[in-house]
């Protein structure tokens, strides 16, 4: 459940944040089909958030029943670390920053 | 705080009553100030890091590219949230997003006590009652109070889904 005012606000694309350095980005073509594989979005445990919030972040940012999300705060606690999300590298990015948002450990590397 | 009455009590799913003293509020409206004066002094601090984390743990190439693009963001994001908080702490009820942007913006203060104060998965620590970081505990324990309240509150007014 992306948030749609966020992507078309284009929150985080380089263009929003560096605008004057938009000429300077070319696509990097080494990486095309790298970049091809999908992401995933990892949560890692961490002493001081709470298990309520971390659940309570994970509904709200993902649109996930309680079940399922108290099922993922509780991999991240006995685990060390759950999937979150997945999909492509900006949705990875952009999931990664909501979740940094909020305060939670969060990581993304290619499936 | 009155015994027997919610911190933080639900009435609707947009309106939430907030029960918390003079005291209680001057310190949440100080830690979110001292906060966002700190963001604005010395963004770089090691105790600040928890607010800014690492996206790409195995990449510190592509980790500073990421960081660049966000960091900005992320920065006013927080900012924004700790400002609300500091705004609103004298109200005597809440909006859903206000509540919201208590939560996480008390959060984000718990994190930074949390990390200057080295919290483990372990219970408090015995500590001593001249214990120069009491006051850094008590605070810390009151914002975990604080934002649980919150959570609650808000978990039992989300809408249904599936």
């Amino acid at each position: 459940m992306d948030d749609p005012l966020l992507i078309r606000s284009g929150l985080l694309s380089p263009v929003a944040t560096a605008p004057m350095e938009v000429e300077l980005e070319e696509p990097d073509t080494d990486e095309v089909t790298a970049e091809d594989r999908p992401w995933i979005v990892l949560v890692w445990n961490d002493p001081i958030n709470l298990m309520s919030y971390v659940t309570l972040v994970l509904q709200k940012l993902f649109g996930y029943s309680l079940e399922k999300a108290e099922a993922l705060m509780l991999d991240v606690h006995h685990k060390g670390r759950a999937v979150v999300s997945n999909g492509t590298k900006e949705k990875a990015e952009l999931d990664v920053f909501r979740l940094h948002e909020h305060g939670l450990w969060a990581t993304m590397q290619q499936d | 705080m009155i015994f027997g009455r919610r911190t933080i009590a639900p009435d609707g799913p947009d309106r939430f009553v907030l029960h918390l003293g003079t005291e209680e509020r001057a310190v949440l409206r100080a830690v979110c100030q001292d906060l966002l004066s700190v963001l604005d002094d010395d963004e770089a601090s090691p105790s600040l890091k928890r607010l800014f984390p690492k996206a790409h743990a195995a990449d510190p190439e592509i980790d500073a590219a990421y960081q660049e693009m966000v960091h900005d963001d992320l920065l006013q994001s927080r900012r924004e949230v700790l400002a609300a908080v500091a705004d609103t702490a004298e109200q005597d009820e809440l909006d859903r997003e206000t509540l919201d942007q208590w939560m996480v913006g008390l959060n984000s203060v718990r994190l930074v006590l949390g990390t200057v104060l080295d919290v483990s998965e372990d219970e408090f620590p015995e500590l001593s009652e001249d214990d120069p970081m009491l006051p850094a505990w008590a605070v810390y324990d009151f914002l975990g109070g604080i934002v649980d309240a919150a959570v609650r509150a808000l978990a039992e007014t989300l809408p249904d889904v599936d």
